[in-house]
């Protein structure tokens, strides 16, 4: 069935989709979004239940493997040494994120130039700082000026409390000597355009049921649909249609109730994520473009990224206020982040302090080291840890490499019999190297801070938040995807806005970074729409 | 509708074996995850876990067996160190026994209300009321302001 043509599609409405959205919608087009997942109640998060650590790790589990959900599409990882995480719905990933919110830094843009590996953006920290701005504004953001690992910039609320942890944490860098700061945290430590406060749920990674969590079905979109903008939920995109001289034509769709839809567009942007995208692309195949659209250069699905995780746990003699508050938002460490070669890797990590565990995630964690035997000795053994961890992760910097990739898998389809992406990945040696280094380092804060006991994971499998690099941006042609506003090579009416478009992976949280590009790419779109389709 | 396995229909078992799993903490403020009316969750849970539900419930079979063997009342009749005897005698021949059933019964039990109470947490869902949160400590902040601006 055909639809009325819009003048802008948008495929995917989390963090990126929902940005673009809003920042295009006044350019006078009609536009329109499809997002395969639904509107997610905020009365369903399992927050609002007592045995909400249970749900969590059920329909609303970060991985797609685990949820099983309609709108979820499977992800073949069986090559691949981290999971990708996603979520599927109005607000994508930013529903079960942990809202952690640094900035890429200004070096993070020309690591080439500085330290002789990867590649350059073709843009920079300063093209991009107003959209930062603009994004902390829209998203809601809390947090303490004056950082000296950024260039100065003032979020629009103050910092969130540290809480018993936290402070814990920091006293243990301040003794160092290490870099610390409370961290910018897409959390509101006010009432803030509607939103309430935190309350310190504790449970950001499965949905805020306060709304104090900046979700983009809560952020970006209200305020999007107030501008005419149109979302379709249920929608699964299976490929993007060509014109006979190959520019985007609109997309084939399934629609809630299954049945196939055609959509045309004027402009087609893609907000899948580094996955999504290049499956996408890939399942695009068409004469015009025999390997996939937008793959001239045969980079689409190629150099992808995660960020390699590791988790380093401090076991305390005191109570530290449990899980209480916000998950991953008391402070961050820039001590490690650039490059020093003395340390035998090039460039660098940061830490994000992360909270204690809850009861059951209490009892599951004990179980799996040994903590927390069944029989004689359990109670013991819980109460030796209960309220008594807290943490750091190792943000390390990924760097791209054409050999981890994301393709189609030769047999495994989503319910729509839409081929499945597959990924292979493996760490670098650098990564290992990398991990390895903050390990130790990570023990090194966490005894300082008085912790009796440190316990490391080196390598968190299930942690592939972050999914960056599979349609990489650049000026040139044969080495990118897009150009340096997004805008796909092989089609000039075709852009993408999500992680894929990175070009190195920083070692921080991306989706500031993504926003702001988002941002930044529509308006672009609007600064060259004369001539646009030259 | 599954049929329930003949040793979670067992209440007597149930609560016998998951006192052994989980028992009562010596100062009385923890229950035994036995007395708490968990069977039938556990029941519903194990019948939906492809992995774990098939080798549990055959090592619950097999010590509910070994059992009746040592004493034709049942597992429930045995003085607590011999339950314990039961359980490990099972272990070998069901190595998947106690990490799937912990796997389940660790988080039905510590999400118990009156196991939140025991531990001194509010018996409620985080939402609406939320939780108190240390402030920053001042000091650590007077040392931040310190640091100069780039």
């Amino acid at each position: 069935m055909a639809n009325e043509p819009v003048g802008v599609l948008i495929v995917g409405a989390g963090a990126s989709g929902a940005a673009f959205a809003w920042r295009i919608a006044d350019m006078g087009l009609r536009v329109l979004c499809l997002e395969q997942g639904p509107w997610v109640k905020q009365s369903d998060y399992p927050s609002n239940n007592i045995d909400w650590e249970s749900r969590g790790m059920g329909p609303f589990a970060t991985s797609p493997n685990i949820r099983k959900l309609p709108a979820d599409y499977p992800v073949n990882e069986q090559d691949s040494a981290i999971s990708p995480l996603m979520f599927n719905a109005v607000g994508g990933s930013t529903i079960l994120w942990a809202a952690h919110f640094p900035r890429f830094t200004p070096r993070d843009f020309r690591v080439k130039s500085d330290d002789g590996v990867a590649d350059d953006w073709p843009i920079d920290y300063q093209t991009l700082e107003p959209y930062f701005a603009i994004n902390d504004r829209m998203m809601g953001v809390s947090g303490l000026p004056g950082d000296p690992a950024y260039p100065y910039h003032e979020p629009p609320m103050p910092p969130l409390p540290l809480g018993k942890s936290g402070n814990v944490v920091a006293a243990g860098f301040q003794k160092l000597g290490w870099h610390w700061w409370p961290s910018d945290s897409a959390v509101t430590s006010r009432e803030y355009e509607g939103r309430a406060p935190c309350i310190n749920l504790g449970s950001c990674i499965s949905g805020c049921a306060q709304g104090a969590k900046a979700s983009t079905d809560i952020t970006y979109w209200p305020a999007a649909l107030r501008k005419g903008v149109e979302i379709r939920t249920g929608c699964r995109v299976r490929e993007v249609t060509v014109r006979p001289d190959g520019m985007a034509d609109g997309v084939l769709y399934y629609d809630e109730e299954g049945a196939l839809q055609e959509q045309k567009a004027e402009i087609v942007v893609l907000a899948c994520n580094g996955i999504g995208t290049p499956r996408l692309l890939l399942n695009s195949k068409s004469p015009q473009h025999p390997d996939g659209l937008a793959n001239s250069s045969g980079l689409v699905g190629k150099n992808l990224m995660f960020h390699p995780y590791a988790a380093i746990l401090g076991i305390f003699d005191e109570p530290l206020g449990g899980r209480r508050g916000p998950t991953g938002c008391s402070l961050w460490s820039h001590q490690f982040y650039e490059t020093d070669r003395s340390r035998g890797f090039v460039r660098g990590y940061s830490f994000e302090a992360v909270r204690g565990f809850a009861p059951a995630q209490t009892s599951l964690w004990g179980m799996a080291r040994g903590f927390v035997p069944w029989g004689e000795g359990h109670h013991q053994g819980f109460a030796r840890i209960y309220d008594r961890t807290t943490g750091l992760l190792a943000i390390t910097e990924d760097l791209p490499e054409e050999a981890n990739t994301v393709t189609l898998d030769p047999e495994l389809t989503d319910s729509h019999g839409i081929p499945a992406p597959k990924v292979n990945y493996r760490l670098s040696e650098n990564s290992q190297k990398m991990l390895a280094h903050a390990v130790e380092r990570a023990k090194e804060a966490l005894t300082a801070a008085g912790a009796v006991e440190t316990l490391a994971e080196p390598l968190m499998s299930a942690a592939g938040w972050h999914l960056m690099g599979t349609a990489r941006m650049g000026k040139d042609p044969k080495t990118s995807v897009v150009n340096e506003w997004g805008r796909a090579h092989d089609a000039r009416n075709l852009f993408i806005i999500d992680g894929s478009i990175f070009v190195t992976a920083g070692g921080v949280n991306p989706t500031s970074t993504i926003q702001a590009l988002a941002l930044y790419v529509a308006d672009s779109i609007k600064k060259n729409i004369e001539t646009l389709f030259d | 509708m599954t049929e329930t396995p003949a040793p979670l229909r067992d209440s007597a078992f149930v609560q016998a074996l998951f006192d052994v799993v989980i028992p009562p903490s010596d100062d009385g403020k923890l229950p035994g995850a036995g007395s708490l009316g968990l069977a039938s969750t556990l029941a519903a849970q194990l019948e939906a876990d492809p992995v774990f539900g098939p080798p549990v419930q055959a090592g619950l079979q097999a010590v509910y067996n070994a059992a009746l063997a040592r004493d034709p009342a049942g597992f429930a009749a045995l003085p607590p160190q011999a339950r314990v005897e039961v359980v490990e005698s099972q272990l070998g021949a069901h190595p998947m026994l106690m990490i799937g059933l912990t796997l389940h019964l660790y988080p039905a039990y510590y999400q118990h209300p009156r196991v939140l109470e025991g531990l001194g947490e509010p018996p409620r869902p985080p939402f609406p009321e939320g939780y108190d949160l240390e402030p920053t400590d001042p000091h650590l902040l007077e040392h931040l302001r310190t640091q100069p601006r780039t």
